[in-house]
């Protein structure tokens, strides 16, 4: 927390009652629908969960700090924060995780995690991991050929992903031409089972951005407001023409990585528990209440509104039509 | 109507498919101040600027990974891979990303890029710059393989790969650039693809094949008509998708078939014709369907008579269709 004589950061950064009331109904609906993904699992009902459990902070920053469908966002499969930051509801997110025909980001097409929608200019992705930085470089090319100003891209990776030759040739590409596009690594310190000191030959990925000829700068990924403070930073340097940025939060996966893992077959439960105790929505939560945004009564409230609102969309999601079998070769070509 | 290289074709058609269409970038190594390795895109840099005429970093992958970027945010990329022999670290581009964006956003999203390679031998380009490498990419859906054999073709058929709404994976053959003329027309036109055409009537055998190999079949064929033996030979121009309906009415028509290819024999799309023959027209057939194609191996070698030995020729065409003739 803040020393008592310093200014608030939600103050000195502009942030609305509104805004953060809305931002933290997005958190505490992330982490409801998870957990509700992670209950559909064990059920047999949901094949796939992929946890943004933890990432929450990093991810609501970031959407604060994106246009809704002016600015382009390419996430990864950590981003569900992100994308209901973004305006995919908890329905949405519920017809992607049960592959129903509605769902908005496939159709019913990729296993749970891979957000899209044209018309919020979230970018559709693939499993392949690292594979979509050099799409954030195309995409923030074309602004510069189209002489668009004013705008720019954000593209999200785990620390694992700066490993692959395809991570390295997108910010090459977007060092070079200095390009408008912001690299955000959410570094929860582990790929699957692998730790960071095995991923990452520095301490710091943001390191790695002189090696690009871009700002490189370190968060506390579970501070939303140190988070917004860098991710607005370097988009506005981007939008304004000063190049881009390799910005890097620390923050931890509080649940396996995904529902196909055991996360206790390589890290301690000490470590988590520690972890969990930092757990980035509370902390939002006790910094609102000590600041008078809102009440305990109130999250409450709030949370058992989203609860509602997450059983009526499991319901609505578990009744909701497959894709028909007829429309499995739509789309191949256009 | 201008008589023209196939170099100048291909330079023409980016030429004036970029006047007509701002939307339209190349972006490659050495395309811009040099005008790429082979100066197929020379001139471009002065007539369209350095925002539209791009020098890449030696990276493949963002190569092919920057055009797709570009293509969701608007733009017609044409993205330029030096050689063919170059084109694996952009593979997973291809196949993973370009060819499946459309198909996993269910129609959100599309990927109207083209990627152009210059490929093949008999350059004495050895192991690394003489590799025909269109067998990867045929048997992935989303994405259409194009390898024209004539200027006209060159021009008409990339035109229509910039324009085409999906990935268009547009291989050259080296070969030709500089060594083959003809009338090409003036401006913007297209050349179907998906389309094969019939390069020389004939009744007594279908010969397939596309690129340089093309003009080999042809003049084997003449050579064969002299011996009294009528060959048809059938431009393939894109290898995916295969233009079914053409390959069958041929073998329909003739009641033999030898595909001729300088990619390798196992894997090559000769199998996927000879399989197509075989389902579909079997009991047109008077003779086993013959494949010719390049020996299983990497590329041709780059000793004199080695590579000899590896590349096909008119006269190893005009063995095999003799062969075939005989059955
Ligand atoms: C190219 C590729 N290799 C391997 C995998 C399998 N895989 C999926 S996620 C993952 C770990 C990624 O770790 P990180 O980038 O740190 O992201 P995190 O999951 O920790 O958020 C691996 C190895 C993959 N999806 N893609
Ligand atoms: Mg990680």
């Amino acid at each position: 927390m803040e020393e008592a004589h310093e200014v608030p950061p939600h103050i000195r950064l502009g942030l609305s009652r509104q805004r953060l009331i809305s931002g933290l109904r997005t958190m505490i609906a992330s982490r409801e629908t998870d957990d509700r993904l992670w209950l559909l699992n064990r059920q047999g009902r949901a094949h796939f969960v992929v946890t943004p459990a933890g990432h929450e902070a990093t991810q609501l920053g970031c959407a604060w700090a994106i246009r809704v469908g002016h600015d382009y966002v390419v996430p990864y499969y950590r981003d569900m924060t992100l994308v209901m930051a973004l305006g995919q509801s908890i329905l949405d997110i519920l017809l992607h995780a049960m592959a129903r025909r509605d769902d908005p980001s496939s159709g019913g097409r990729q296993m749970f995690g891979h957000f899209s929608s044209r018309r919020l200019r979230i970018v559709s992705g693939s499993s392949s991991v690292g594979s979509h930085l050099v799409h954030v470089a195309g995409i923030a090319l074309a602004f510069r050929v189209k002489g668009e100003q004013d705008i720019a891209v954000m593209g999200l990776f785990g620390e694992g992903a700066t490993a692959e030759g395809a991570w390295h040739e997108g910010l090459t590409v977007a060092g070079i031409y200095q390009l408008p596009a912001v690299f955000v690594c959410e570094n929860n310190q582990y790929a699957i089972s692998v730790p960071v000191n095995k991923e990452v030959p520095v301490p710091n990925v943001a390191t790695k951005a002189a090696g690009y000829g871009m700002h490189g700068v370190v968060v506390d990924g579970n501070d939303v407001f140190a988070v917004y403070e860098a991710a607005h930073q370097a988009m506005e340097r981007a939008r304004n023409g000063g190049g881009p940025t390799l910005l890097e939060c620390k923050t931890y996966r509080l649940r396996p990585h995904t529902s196909a893992d055991d996360d206790r077959r390589y890290r301690k439960s000490e470590e988590v528990e520690a972890w969990r105790a930092r757990d980035p929505i509370k902390r939002f939560e006790h910094y609102l209440v000590e600041h008078g945004i809102i009440t305990h009564d109130e999250i409450e409230a709030m949370r058992r509104e989203v609860r509602a609102e997450v059983d009526a969309a499991t319901d609505a999601a578990l009744a909701a039509p497959w894709p028909s079998i007829e429309s499995i070769a739509d789309h191949v070509y256009g | 109507m201008p008589v023209m290289t196939f170099l100048e074709a291909i330079r023409s058609a980016m030429h004036d498919a970029m006047a007509a269409d701002d939307r339209i970038i190349v972006l490659g190594e050495d395309v811009a101040v040099r005008g790429g390795v082979f100066l197929a895109t020379e001139g471009l840099l002065a007539r369209f600027g350095e925002r539209r005429v791009i020098d890449m970093p030696i990276a493949e992958c963002a190569i092919v990974g920057v055009a797709i970027g570009a293509a969701i945010h608007g733009l017609l990329p044409i993205a330029e891979i030096q050689f063919a022999d170059y084109i694996y670290p952009a593979i997973d581009q291809i196949l993973n990303e370009a060819a499946r964006l459309r198909y996993r956003s269910n129609g959100d999203w599309s990927c109207p890029i083209v990627v152009r390679a210059p490929f093949g031998a008999g350059i004495h380009g050895a192991l690394y710059h003489s590799q025909s490498v269109e067998r990867l990419f045929t048997s992935t859906p989303g994405i259409k393989v194009v390898i024209p054999s004539t200027p006209a073709d060159a021009k008409g058929l990339l035109i229509a790969a910039i324009h085409d709404p999906d990935p268009v994976i547009f291989f050259e053959h080296k070969q030709l650039y500089r060594s083959v003329r003809g009338e090409v027309p003036e401006g913007i036109y297209h050349e179907p693809i998906g389309k094969a055409v019939v390069r020389r009537s004939g009744a007594d055998m279908s010969v397939f094949s596309y690129g340089l190999m093309v003009h080999y079949a042809l003049t084997a064929a003449e050579q064969l008509a002299a011996e009294g033996i009528d060959a048809e030979v059938i431009d393939l121009r894109t290898l995916a998708p295969l233009d079914r309906a053409a390959i069958l009415a041929s073998v329909e028509k003739t009641g033999r078939a030898l595909i001729v290819h300088e990619d390798v024999l196992t894997g090559g799309i000769g199998g996927e014709i000879a399989a197509i023959i075989a389902e579909h027209a079997f009991e047109y057939l008077d003779a086993p369907v013959r494949r010719l194609a390049s020996p299983d191996l990497f590329a041709a070698p780059f000793a004199d008579p080695l590579e000899d030995h590896f590349m096909l020729n008119p006269q190893k065409i005009a063995a095999a269709m003799r062969d075939l003739a005989r059955y």
